[in-house]
């Protein structure tokens, strides 16, 4: 075990744990998207986790930092604020908000960190920025709604068939990126069920199964 | 449907069907490791000038991986396309250099002269006009390539040269196949 | 190593050698006139297949025996096609710009009549009586040559031309030593990785020889992507076996049994190149099994990259080898430490491979010798854009970015004053007149907001505007991010729209500071390299060039008269001669009408401002003028019906 210091508080952790899940997990919360617990490498996209620590340069991300005796965090400084806020109102200017009439009302990741962050849902600085691409009409169990999605990539964690092949993507690059299914053979192996645990894992109710 | 347009959509099953032939027979010389996947993609490409949906399928069938997979890494790349070429494929260079000198100007004047956009074909398949990013000839900018050959120095006056070029040579192929055709009856 | 194994190993190489000399001296003892052509791809574009079709024909026509040689690319590509020819009797000479009807001429009054034809040469090769040297010329006397110094003199396609000039003699001697002897002397030069971030190179050959792993590896990233920069790839076509033998000293050094070239497929030239010279270096035992009769084996194969900016980024290269989407991972841990499929992996740069066999062959001292403390041996750079003398150069380390752009590249042409430099492409920055004195080395260029990135320039006169310059640098970064981390997926589009916006004249109030800001954001709070640089463009031009953004943002005007939804061309009807009708056929989109004094017109609805019609004016008449804001162009009616 080692011992660490967050937000002046002493905790105590196991060398080499993840930061962010630590800090989570001792009751210090720290806005995420990306992250979910037992990953092996952690995909540090949503840029949210930033926490500040001693003689290091500027933020780092927490869901990128092991634990290590004697490291000194702090959770709220104004830069990790800022790159926070900023991510998070780059995200919503991305985002669809219609939060009365998505399924994801009162527990999406995003309202949360919102709160959390005392950002608007509807920041005006930014334009709406809206993708021309379409959902995955064409699949039989789930509904995808890409200007809901934030790209987190959760899904893709979870979503695997019977046999571990994975029947969702990331496809696209860049500002395009969407989640897409592909192919007819992707389907025969996989139930409902292993859809819709997929679905689940979606913060913001981007994807769902399609009678939601 | 006219008589031409029916001629040509038997022509499209009939060159579909002939690809997938091809890539099935070429497969196997490539090792099933996932490592292959770019250089198999790359191969039906640089053969078919395109990835059909149902080469997507072939290749994942084949190294043992999801076709969303095969799909989402070949939507990555820049050099993979989902819809065939134009038989002339025009690539109008927009690195810096050729910015600086108008390469902008250069690819409005083949969208106006082909009536397309970029990353479309004419409805003939005669033309498609893309963008790239820099093929290295900067001082020799602005550039397109044509086909395989580097256009340096080009200009909205050479635009039109090209494009009659390929017209003068596809009629006189044309003319010449007429008379082959009269002279063997 | 066991001094049999060494005995065995000089026998060898010395075998190869003797093989190498006797090819050289075939061609040195043929009394017939020697013929060179440059076709790398800029000559190739230039035409250097119609040159030497002419240089065939003209010698079968008047049955002339004379050898044509196919060499590489020297780097002077203002000048392609470029040959040159080597008539005995004269110093080997080197023309520019020979057309197929220059070759035909060549071969008429040079080869058959003995005029070596003054008013085509750039210069001699060799000192001689007669001809002025290309040595005498800034272009070529200021230069220094490491990475490229036989780049355009050998036959790529040729492995016994590198050796006959002293290659391979690196590999074979660093097989006689210990891997770490290499590394230290790799590590003494001060060599920094060519790439753009110069990181030390012996640094990481050393974390790479010490990381535990079976299968270490090495990678060429040759993925050049900055659009703007061409050095890798004409190293690559010029000169393969140089980086070849810079890989195989490496791999060597640090125990890698396994190499990989990912070269950009964009490039089919150089792929061929490459592919063609491991093949040449097998046959000879220089590569492969057994590499001259030791137990070093290097397995080594060529990878395309497909397409992808961000596959310049070592960790999104490893992926896209890996068979998955190119996307940049978190760093630690390193590819030294865990690279491709999880194995140590050295990956360097075209340059910084080509480095290392000079490097070994004249000493460390030597190459400290050259450049800076800080920064040793050479900067490779194209130099493109409004340059006179636009190519590659390779220049010292420290030199000023006046004595490039002015000395050695011969300035601006078409009496048009420098305006900046934009050095080290989409993740660099713009440089002002102000920064000329700036010493090109890795920390100076990174001090003044640009970076030394992989060696791209442009340099740009006073019709460029900086606002668009930023706009195409982002439209670029923004298409080529990969969409991984919020940051660059969406941040970059925000400054692309805002861009956009400032362009086309509907900036707002405050654009100015959110691009600022944002851009702060981005570079603070994105994952790779890619999105941390992209806002530099932007940060730079906003920095040096503010007065533009705000003459776009509040007067509706683009001052340097590029961006086109702020300009109109017009004819001033003082100047336009009544009859002429030169600049009507030049306009794609007949927007050019006849006034009623039989002058000329443009219909601004129509007018899609391409310029060809400046180009078309006569000079005698310049009659086309462009101006900024757009309602600054006098309102010319076309007349209402003029069939009639």
């Amino acid at each position: 075990m080692a011992k660490i210091l967050i937000d002046k508080k002493e905790i105590e952790a196991k060398e080499g744990a993840n930061l962010l899940q630590v800090c989570l997990k001792n009751g210090f919360y720290i806005p995420n998207l990306c992250h979910l617990e037992g990953m092996d490498s952690p995909p540090a996209s949503c840029r949210l986790c930033f926490v500040e620590i001693e003689e290091e340069d500027g933020p780092v991300t927490s869901c990128s930092v092991t634990v290590r005796a004697g490291l000194k965090v702090t959770t709220d400084t104004p830069p990790v604020r800022r790159l926070q806020r900023s991510a998070l109102k780059l995200l919503l200017s991305a985002h669809d908000v219609d939060c009365a009439r998505c399924p994801a009302n009162k527990k999406c990741g995003l309202q949360t960190i919102a709160r959390f962050l005392k950002v608007g849902l509807k920041p005006k600085q930014l334009e709406q920025l809206r993708k021309e691409t379409e959902g995955m009409e064409d699949h039989p169990f789930l509904r995808y709604d890409p200007n809901r999605c934030v790209l987190c990539g959760r899904c893709l964690q979870v979503c695997h068939g019977k046999q571990g092949q994975p029947f969702l993507t990331f496809a696209k690059r860049g500002f395009d990126t969407v989640i897409a299914s592909y192919g007819e053979k992707d389907l025969s192996n996989t139930t409902y069920q292993e859809f819709t645990a997929c679905a689940q894992a979606c913060p913001v109710a981007a994807l769902g199964p399609k009678n939601d | 449907m006219s008589e031409t347009t029916k001629t040509t959509n038997e022509e499209i099953l009939a060159e579909e069907k002939a690809m997938l032939e091809d890539i099935a027979a070429r497969l196997s010389g490539f090792a099933r490791e996932r490592a292959n996947l770019v250089p198999l993609l790359q191969m039906i490409q640089e053969r078919h000038g395109y990835l059909p949906p149902d080469a997507i399928n072939m290749v994942a069938e084949y190294l043992e991986i999801a076709s969303c997979e095969v799909y989402g890494v070949a939507t990555f790349y820049n050099q993979f396309r989902f819809t065939p070429p134009g038989k002339h494929q025009i690539k109008i260079c927009l690195g810096t250099a050729c910015h600086v000198k108008g390469g902008d100007i250069i690819l409005e004047n083949f969208e106006r002269k082909l009536e397309i956009r970029e990353g479309e074909i004419t409805p003939d398949r005669e033309f498609g006009i893309d963008r790239v990013a820099c093929v290295g000839c900067c001082a020799l900018a602005p550039v397109a390539t044509v086909d395989e050959s580097v256009q340096g120095h080009m200009a909205p006056s050479k635009v039109e040269g090209i494009i009659l070029g390929f017209q003068i040579e596809k009629e006189r192929e044309a003319r010449e196949k007429q008379k082959d055709d009269a002279g063997e009856k | 190593m066991t001094p049999e194994k060494n005995k065995n190993l000089d026998q060898m190489f010395t075998a190869i050698q003797e093989k190498a000399a006797r090819h050289a001296d075939s061609i040195t003892e043929d009394p017939a006139p020697k013929i060179y052509i440059g076709m790398a791809t800029c000559g190739l574009a230039s035409g250097a297949l119609e040159t030497k079709k002419a240089f065939e024909e003209a010698l079968s026509l008047r049955n002339i025996q004379a050898r044509i040689l196919q060499v590489g690319c020297m780097g002077h590509c203002y000048g392609e096609p470029l040959v040159t020819v080597h008539n005995p009797g004269f110093p080997p000479i080197l023309y520019h710009q020979v057309t197929p009807g220059k070759a035909t001429m060549l071969v008429k009054s040079f080869l058959e009549e003995g005029d070596p034809l003054f008013e085509y040469l750039l210069g001699a090769m060799e000192e001689n009586d007669l001809i002025p040297q290309v040595w005498d010329f800034a272009r070529f006397s200021q230069e220094k040559r490491v990475v490229t110094e036989i780049c355009g003199f050998i036959n790529p396609e040729e492995i016994l031309d590198y050796i006959a000039m002293g290659g391979y003699s690196s590999l074979a001697e660093t097989l006689r030593l210990e891997p770490h002897d290499i590394i230290n002397q790799v590590k003494n030069s001060g060599l920094r990785g060519r790439g753009g971030a110069g990181f030390p190179t012996g640094k990481k050959w050393e974390l790479a020889k010490d990381a535990r792993g079976q299968e270490k590896t090495v990678i060429l990233n040759a993925d050049e992507g900055d659009p703007g920069a061409y050095m890798d790839r004409t190293i690559l076509e010029s000169n393969p076996h140089q980086v070849l033998e810079g890989i195989a000293i490496c791999a060597y050094a640090v125990g890698a049994r396994k190499a990989i070239l990912y070269v950009r497929s964009e490039y089919p030239l150089a792929v061929k190149v490459v592919t063609r010279a491991i093949e040449q270096a097998k046959e000879l035992g220089l590569l492969g099994k057994g590499i001259l009769g030791t137990s070093f084996d290097l397995d080594i194969s060529v990878f395309q990259g497909s397409g992808a900016f961000v596959c310049g980024e070592e960790t999104a290269l490893i992926q896209s080898i890996e068979g998955q989407r190119g996307m940049p991972q978190l760093r630690p841990p390193y590819p030294v430490q865990k690279g491709l499929w999880g194995n140590p992996t050295v990956i360097n740069n075209v340059k910084t491979f080509a480095s290392v066999p000079p490097i070994l062959k004249h000493g460390e001292f030597w190459y400290r010798q050259i450049g800076t403390e800080g920064s040793t041996g050479t900067a490779i750079f194209s130099v493109v854009g409004d340059i006179l003398h636009a190519g590659l150069v390779e220049i010292p380390m420290g030199v000023p970015l006046r004595t490039l752009i002015f000395d050695i590249c011969g300035g601006i042409p078409n009496k048009r004053t420098f305006k900046a430099v934009q050095v080290g492409g989409p993740s660099g920055g713009c440089l002002p007149a102000d920064f000329l004195d700036t010493p090109i080395d890795f920390d100076s260029l990174t001090e003044a907001g640009a970076m030394m990135g992989s060696g791209g320039m442009v340099v740009m006169d006073e019709d460029t505007c900086m606002v668009d310059v930023a706009r195409y640098f982002l439209d670029f970064t923004q298409k080529e991010s990969c969409g991984k981390c919020t940051f660059c997926r969406i941040g970059t589009r925000h400054l692309l729209n805002l861009l956009e916006r400032i362009t086309k004249g509907e900036g707002r109030e405050g654009d100015l500071e959110l691009l600022e800001d944002l851009s702060q954001d981005i570079r603070d709070g994105s994952l790779c390299g890619l999105g941390k640089t992209a806002p530099n463009p932007v940060l730079t031009s906003l920095k040096y060039f503010r007065d533009e953004y705000v003459a776009h943002v509040k007067e509706k005007r683009c001052p340097a008269g590029v961006c086109r939804a702020l300009t109109a061309y017009y004819i001033d009807l003082e100047k336009c001669a009544r009859g002429c009708d030169a600049c009507v056929g030049s306009c794609p989109v007949e927007a050019i009408f006849t006034t009623k004094n039989r002058k000329k017109g443009i219909d601004q609805t129509l007018c899609v401002k391409c310029g060809e019609c400046v180009t078309a004016c006569p000079a005698e008449y310049d009659a086309v003028r462009k101006v900024s804001p757009p309602e600054r162009a006098p309102i010319v009616e076309r007349p209402a019906d003029i069939s009639d």
